[in-house]
């Protein structure tokens, strides 16, 4: 019963040896003990709890919307980046560049529209995970704070929108930031200021554009990554997700 | 000390108004207070950063021609101004293109002698007077004059009253 | 296998009880974490890790399969000097800029935004909100005098204001609430369902719709000069 090469033999012969030891030390996450590690001994993992409630795996439970709100999140990261290396935050330039993504550069299209793609469903997702929330019951004590947490976060996130929309520097994009920055004027004592700072002026203009990139591409996520790493947390720590008797779908 | 001479007012059983703090709290109270100050400073600081001084916009004061360019009551659209230039029997009025509503350019559409905004429906009569939609305010005037070599300039940073015409 | 001279060697060969590893030291009352019935419960990894992983393939799929042939817009170059006809915002923002057609920017833009934030997240800490108790189940007629006169105002409110767009929806879910009202127990179980709505549902329902209504108005029907145009005419936008 030989076989010439097995990738099990493989994977077990890497797994021996020294070097591959000193970086993954539990092992193979086999046991309870193994798969508590995984998930208690990771830094990236241990928002998570180590375990989690059957009924809140389900579909149905969650329908995942918040999941899936924060891998759109990751989708938008990723491709924002890359749609980083061609864009000049500079008018007009800003404009070529957009044109340059569509025409010139390999895939530009397809990254462009599959990042404004994941932005609007992320703001759909985001409003539908917190209404779904809440007919869930899903903000009663213990899990007031994160609820808070999570309006934050709806405000961050259509922050975020809405500075990205002014990057094409369109006509689209430039009138409506004209209309959103009238709107914050409008604010008492206040407003007028508030709209010259994140102008960095009297007119929506270059500077204006540059503000709007920072906000957008380190600021807001920024924000949005320090928010959602406490979502998550207050959820392991608040009592996990929760369930309802009629989560396994029987019942209405 | 001071800390047993605190304790010791309670228990007199007198009314223990805590008149002297201790020596930490005193420090912690000058610590924390200057930390807040630091902490304000910091703000303004960044605010004051973040308030640009220079602004590279186009300049506020234009010349807008010999006064002949425009017949008698006219509205000329100057649109690289965002200004009409009125010219009535009064005289001639500077009104601003912008709408006082959301910021949105207006145009002037003779056939209806009225400047409309395109963003939720603003009319304005020529001297700027709100006739529809849902702008608060007129259209301000900009005050125009006459320079030394006989052509209209036009200072959009001064709005002057409504009523105010050049006469040329 | 173990080495005796290297005592940090954890391999999956290790002697649990000859070179025990604490993974975790948990006393009584040691963390922050709230206790609660746990049900039943599997290991995140794999359960919850592997699900969450297909969630984000299957995602990745659709958003591939989309994004490869819907086309983002670009229109022209920025032009400071000219509004186009309309200028309308984002769709998450058409709502709000339907609300601003009727009401100053003031009310509209700043203090409908900010009330609406500051209701949002007070929720939590309304006991109404966490008891949930069905609307009608104590002081029928009390609580319905109070509804009427809550739901007259609003409505003569938004009829001064001519804010058609918002009465419409409000009517109707007014309408809803005195059906749910009128519902014998046990007639059907839809009316049985609205009979048991807790009064924090009804707000909530009601929010969503002059929202979603808000939004399609400004995004279907509004047309130059914000106008009122219908879908399918021509030159709706």
């Amino acid at each position: 019963m030989s076989t010439p090469f097995s990738f099990q033999g493989a994977l077990e012969r890497l797994r021996a040896m020294r070097v591959w030891r000193s970086i993954f030390r539990r092992g193979p996450a086999r046991t309870n003990r193994t798969r508590s590690l995984a998930i208690f001994g990771n830094l990236f993992l241990h928002f998570l709890p180590v375990k989690v409630r059957e009924k809140s795996l389900r579909v149905r439970a969650s329908y995942y919307l918040g999941s899936i709100s924060f891998l759109l999140f990751v989708v938008l990261v990723v491709s924002g980046i890359l749609l980083m290396f061609y864009y000049h935050p500079a008018a007009p330039q800003a404009y070529r560049d957009m044109k340059d993504l569509r025409f010139v550069v390999s895939n530009g299209v397809f990254l462009r529209n599959l990042h404004r793609l994941a932005a609007q469903l992320m703001v759909l997702l985001v409003f539908w995970h917190m209404f779904h929330v809440f007919y869930r019951g899903g903000y009663k004590p213990p899990h007031e704070f994160n609820w808070v947490v999570g309006v934050f976060l709806l405000i961050v996130t259509l922050f975020l929108s809405y500075t990205g929309y002014l990057l094409p520097w369109d006509q689209l994009a430039f009138w409506a930031i004209t209309v959103g920055t009238n709107i914050i004027s409008a604010m008492p004592v206040i407003g007028k200021k508030v709209r010259f700072v994140s102008l960095g002026g009297n007119l929506v203009g270059e500077n204006a554009l540059l503000r709007f990139y920072v906000l957008h591409c380190v600021v807001l996520p920024l924000i949005a990554i320090v928010l959602v790493a406490v979502h998550f947390w207050r959820v392991q720590k608040d009592g996990g997700l929760t369930v309802r008797e009629n989560d396994d779908g029987q019942g209405k | 000390m001071s800390e047993a001479q605190n304790k010791a007012d309670g228990k007199d059983g007198t009314v223990a108004s805590k008149t002297r703090a201790t020596r930490r709290e005193f420090l912690n109270e000058i610590a924390s207070s200057a930390l807040g100050i630091a902490g304000l400073g910091s703000m303004v600081v960044t605010y004051q950063f973040l308030s640009p001084n220079v602004l590279f916009e186009p300049p506020t004061t234009f010349r807008a021609g010999n006064p002949d360019l425009y017949p008698l009551d006219s509205v000329a659209f100057l649109q690289d101004q965002l200004v009409y230039i009125v010219r009535t029997e009064q005289g001639f009025y500077a009104v601003s293109a912008v709408c006082t509503h959301l910021g949105c350019i207006t145009r002037w559409k003779p056939e209806n002698n009225l400047i409309e905004c395109p963003c939720h429906g603003s009319k304005f009569q020529s001297n700027g007077t709100v006739v529809a939609g849902p702008a608060p305010r007129p259209l301000p005037h900009f005050a125009i004059s006459l320079t030394t070599d006989g052509e209209l300039s036009v200072d959009k940073l001064e709005i002057v009253r409504a009523d105010q015409a050049l006469k040329v | 296998m173990t080495d005796k001279e290297n005592k940090y060697e954890a391999g999956f060969s290790s002697n649990a009880k000859k070179d025990p590893v604490r993974v975790v030291f948990i006393t009584k009352k040691t963390s922050a974490k709230v206790t609660g019935d746990p049900g039943q419960q599997v290991m995140t990894y794999p359960h919850l890790l592997m699900r969450e992983a297909i969630a984000f393939m299957v995602l990745v799929i659709a958003l591939v399969a989309i994004a490869l042939f819907w086309d983002a817009p670009l229109e022209q170059l920025a032009n400071p000097l000219l509004t186009p006809n309309p200028a309308k915002a984002p769709w998450y923002f058409l709502g709000l800029q339907e609300l601003l057609h009727y009401f100053p920017p003031l009310v509209a833009g700043i203090i409908i935004p900010t009330l609406v934030v500051i209701g949002l997240v007070v929720i939590p800490y309304f006991n109404v909100n966490v008891q949930s108790k069905p609307l009608w189940s104590e002081d029928r007629k009390h609580t319905l005098w109070i509804i009427l006169g809550v739901l007259l105002a609003l409505v003569l409110l938004l009829g001064y204001t001519r804010a058609w767009t918002v009465l419409v929806p409000t009517a109707l879910i007014g309408a809803l609430m005195l059906y749910s009202y009128f519902a014998a127990a046990k007639s059907s179980t839809k009316r049985e369902y609205f009979r048991t709505r807790p009064l924090s549902w009804w707000i909530m329902t009601w929010f969503i719709l002059v929202a979603v209504v808000l939004t399609v108005v400004g995004t279907f029907f509004r047309g130059p000069g914000w106008s009122w145009v219908w879908p399918w005419s021509p030159h709706a936008s």
